[in-house]
Order: C-alpha cells, then sequence, then structure tokens
C-alpha cells in the first residue's frame, strides 16, 4: 500500500514538474516572440515617423498594424523618444499624429491604471508628447503624489504643454526639486520649453527657481552673476542653496576666497568639505587657494587627487 | 557620377542610433552602424569612412582617445563628430582638444546636424 502510495506521489510530482518546465520555456518563448515583434514595429513606426518628419509634413503617416496588442504602447515610445533627443521638429505634425492616433489619451490612461514608477514612467513619456490643455489638468492631481518620481513628471508634462506659464509651475510646485531634476529641466530649457533669463529667477524668492537660475549661471558661465552667488553663499537661512551658489562659483572659476566663502567652508560638514574639494580638484583651483580655506588635516587629499589621474574624474 | 561617402555611427542606444541614422537618409552617403568603440576600431580598420559619428562621450572619458585609433597619425580623416548629453565646459574643451571636430549636446536640432553632416562631406569631394 505504502509503495504505492509513494508511486503515485512520485508520478505525481513528475508530472507537475514537467508541466512546470514546460510553462515556463513556453513563457520564455512567447516572451521572446513578444519582444522580437515589439523591437520590428518600434523600428518600422520610427521609421514611418522618420520620413514623416524628413517629408513635406502635410499628412499623417499610417502606422502599420496600429490597433493590435502593445502597439500604441510603442508609437508613444517612439514619438516620445524622437521629441526627447531632439529639438526643431515639425510640431504641427507631431500634434496631428499624438492627436489622431489618441497617444496622450493612452498614456493619461496607462498612468491612471498604474502606480508607482510605472505610473511615473507613463508620464514621463506623456511629457515628450505635443498635449493640449486638458492633459495638463488631467496630471494636476499627480503633483501631489507621494513618490517624486510621479510628481516630477506630472510637472514635467505641465510644462511642456504650457510653456508660457513655466516659471509659475515650478514656482508653485510644492517639493524641493533634486540636482538630477533640474538637470533634466535644463533639457527642457535646451529645447526652448524655460526662458533663458536667469536674473529674475535669481530674485524670486522661490527655491526652486532660484535653484534653476543658478544651473543656467552653472551651465552657460555668467559671470555677472558671481555678485549674486555670494550673497546666496553667505545667507544661512538656505544652507542647501549656498552649497549650489559655491559649486556654481568652482564652475565659474571665479576667486573663492572670500570671506562669505570661507565662513560657509567652516560650517560644512566633513563629506561636504570632501566634495567640495573634489569640485575645486575639477575645475583646477590651485593648492594656495586650498591651504587657505581648509585646515591641514584636509590639506593632503586635495594634493593626492590634483596629482592624481583621478583630478579630471572628480 | 560622384564617389559613395561612408559615415559610421557609433551608439550603443539602438534607438538612438537609428533616429541618427534615419535622419541622414538621403544625403547619398553610405551609413553604417556598430555599437561600440571595438567595433569601430574594427570597422575603420577594414574601410574607409568620410564621417564617424559617436553617440557618446563616455569612451572618450575613461582614458581612451578613439579618434587616435581611427584617423592615421597627421591625418584629419576621418572627420570625428561627437554627441552626447555632456554639457560641461570642461568635457567639451577635452573632446575637441583630443581631436574632435564638432560637438553638439542633445537634443539635437536633426536639420541641423544634417546640414553640418553634408557641409563635412560635400568639402571632401
Amino acid at each position: 500500500m505504502i509503495e504505492q502510495f509513494y508511486i503515485v506521489y512520485t508520478l505525481c510530482a513528475a508530472v507537475l514538474a514537467c508541466g512546470f518546465s514546460v510553462g515556463v520555456v513556453g513563457a520564455a518563448v512567447r516572451e521572446r516572440r513578444r519582444t522580437g515583434r515589439d523591437a520590428r514595429l518600434r523600428t518600422e513606426y520610427l521609421h514611418t515617423l522618420m520620413l514623416a518628419l524628413g517629408g513635406d509634413g502635410t499628412q499623417v503617416p499610417y502606422f502599420p498594424l496600429f490597433g493590435r496588442f502593445g502597439s500604441r504602447r510603442l508609437l508613444c515610445e517612439a514619438v516620445a523618444g524622437v521629441v526627447a533627443i531632439t529639438y526643431g521638429l515639425n510640431d504641427g505634425l507631431l500634434r496631428r499624429i499624438v492627436a489622431h492616433y489618441r497617444l496622450d489619451r493612452r498614456m493619461l490612461r496607462q498612468a491612471r491604471r498604474c502606480r508607482g514608477y510605472r505610473r511615473a514612467q507613463a508620464l514621463a513619456v506623456l511629457a515628450c508628447l505635443p498635449a493640449d490643455e486638458s492633459v495638463a489638468a488631467a496630471v494636476a492631481p499627480y503633483l501631489r503624489s507621494r513618490n517624486r518620481y510621479v510628481r516630477f513628471h506630472a510637472l514635467a508634462v505641465q510644462l511642456s504643454v504650457d510653456p508660457s506659464h513655466a516659471l509659475q509651475r515650478i514656482g508653485d510646485y510644492a517639493y524641493p526639486l533634486s540636482a538630477s531634476e533640474v538637470a533634466e529641466l535644463m533639457a527642457l530649457l535646451r529645447r526652448g520649453i524655460l526662458p533663458l533669463a536667469y536674473g529674475p529667477l535669481l530674485e524670486t524668492r522661490s527655491l526652486n527657481l532660484r535653484r534653476v537660475g543658478l544651473a543656467i549661471v552653472r551651465q552657460f558661465g555668467i559671470e555677472e552673476a558671481e555678485g549674486r552667488l555670494l550673497q546666496f553663499v553667505a545667507d544661512t537661512a538656505h544652507p542647501a542653496l549656498g552649497r549650489e551658489a559655491l559649486y556654481a562659483l568652482c564652475s565659474l572659476r571665479r576667486s573663492l576666497l572670500r570671506r562669505e566663502v570661507a565662513v560657509f567652508i567652516t560650517e560644512m560638514d566633513a563629506r561636504e568639505r570632501r566634495a567640495l574639494l573634489r569640485c575645486m580638484a575639477l575645475e583646477g583651483y590651485a593648492p594656495t587657494t586650498m591651504q587657505r580655506l581648509f585646515e591641514e588635516a584636509e590639506r593632503p587629499y586635495y594634493e593626492t587627487l590634483v596629482q592624481s589621474y583621478k583630478r579630471s574624474l572628480a | 557620377m560622384g564617389i559613395m561617402r561612408r559615415i559610421l555611427i557609433v551608439a550603443e542606444d539602438a534607438f538612438a542610433r537609428d533616429v541618427i541614422r534615419l535622419s541622414l537618409a538621403g544625403l547619398g552617403a553610405e551609413v553604417r552602424c556598430t555599437t561600440d568603440c571595438e567595433g569601430m576600431r574594427t570597422l575603420c580598420r577594414r574601410e574607409a569612412f568620410d564621417l564617424v559619428i559617436v553617440l557618446q562621450a563616455a569612451s572618450f572619458l575613461c582614458g581612451g582617445n578613439p579618434v587616435r585609433e581611427v584617423r592615421p597619425a597627421g591625418l584629419r580623416h576621418p572627420a570625428v563628430y561627437v554627441l552626447s548629453w555632456q554639457q560641461a565646459e570642461q568635457t567639451v574643451l577635452s573632446l575637441l582638444e583630443s581631436g574632435v571636430d564638432q560637438y553638439m549636446t542633445f537634443p539635437v536640432n536633426l536639420q541641423r546636424l544634417r546640414r553640418k553632416v553634408s557641409d563635412e562631406l560635400g568639402g571632401r569631394v
């Protein structure tokens, strides 16, 4: 009796194991086929889109197999991908494509259905699609999301939809922008969505707008802003902003032998001081400048950095 | 009949590579693609390209100099363009000093790129 039970048990286990293996292999094959099909379709869509953008731009192109499972997502990604790495494209044609194939509605629906990072990804794609005002209103609730990626990409959607109110929207954004988020905003600036005037940004009361202003100063090497940067460094109410202003001064390669800078550096912790030393080494500050700002114990770190190949990587 | 020009695009990102490749269509040049610097070296040894477009600055920042590897010593041929997200002045200067002929920051204007490539290839006729 026991032997029969063992035999039946072993047979059942073997059947289950075989079934499971066949299922796994089948899923892998199906996934590979789907990936291959997606890759082909994405290439096809990109090709069609680029042909249309390179042509006279009057007719909305026909995308083959549109409507099949996953094809809308692929077309959204193709359009968003092209917009993300280029500027000066035929905006009218892109708008007509998005409206004709209802790509913005599709990404909005996906953002509503998904949660967390998937929602952020849907919003990131949506931010690259030319959309209308209703989309900006639809993503407004996501500005209060607990997920910072969702919040930021919702803001990016609003900025791309309505560039004329970009500064107001950044100013109203209730959360501090991180360095990477400011870098993303700078990419928008290069695409012509944000204005380049740094002066009003540095004078505003909004910390986020000041950060964007500082990023513009750093990126374009605006030496005239030195006085304002020193004021930020001296302002003890916002040490984070002071730190960014100090880095901006380093990027401009201005003299750091100022009373405001010396006071600020004494209040920095060890980790921040090391980071600043790396930045100074990268920008090529002389060891004599460093010696007058830092303590004796910190000098060997800087000298090692300057003498090593790491200087160009720091 | 004109000489067929050859362009090589080096990019890990297949999407960006395709976008640049398709934007250069109709220039009357043969466009080849590869994914990394190793492929670029191999192809450049095998064929003479008129223009190499590299879509990443990373290969220049890790101690190597791809320009020296694809261009025989003392020559300005092939021309090397770099397109990258790097925007720091120092990085751009380093790239230009290492022999890069043209540096463009993403996002790029495809018409402008096409014009520059067309001028570059036209100047070699």
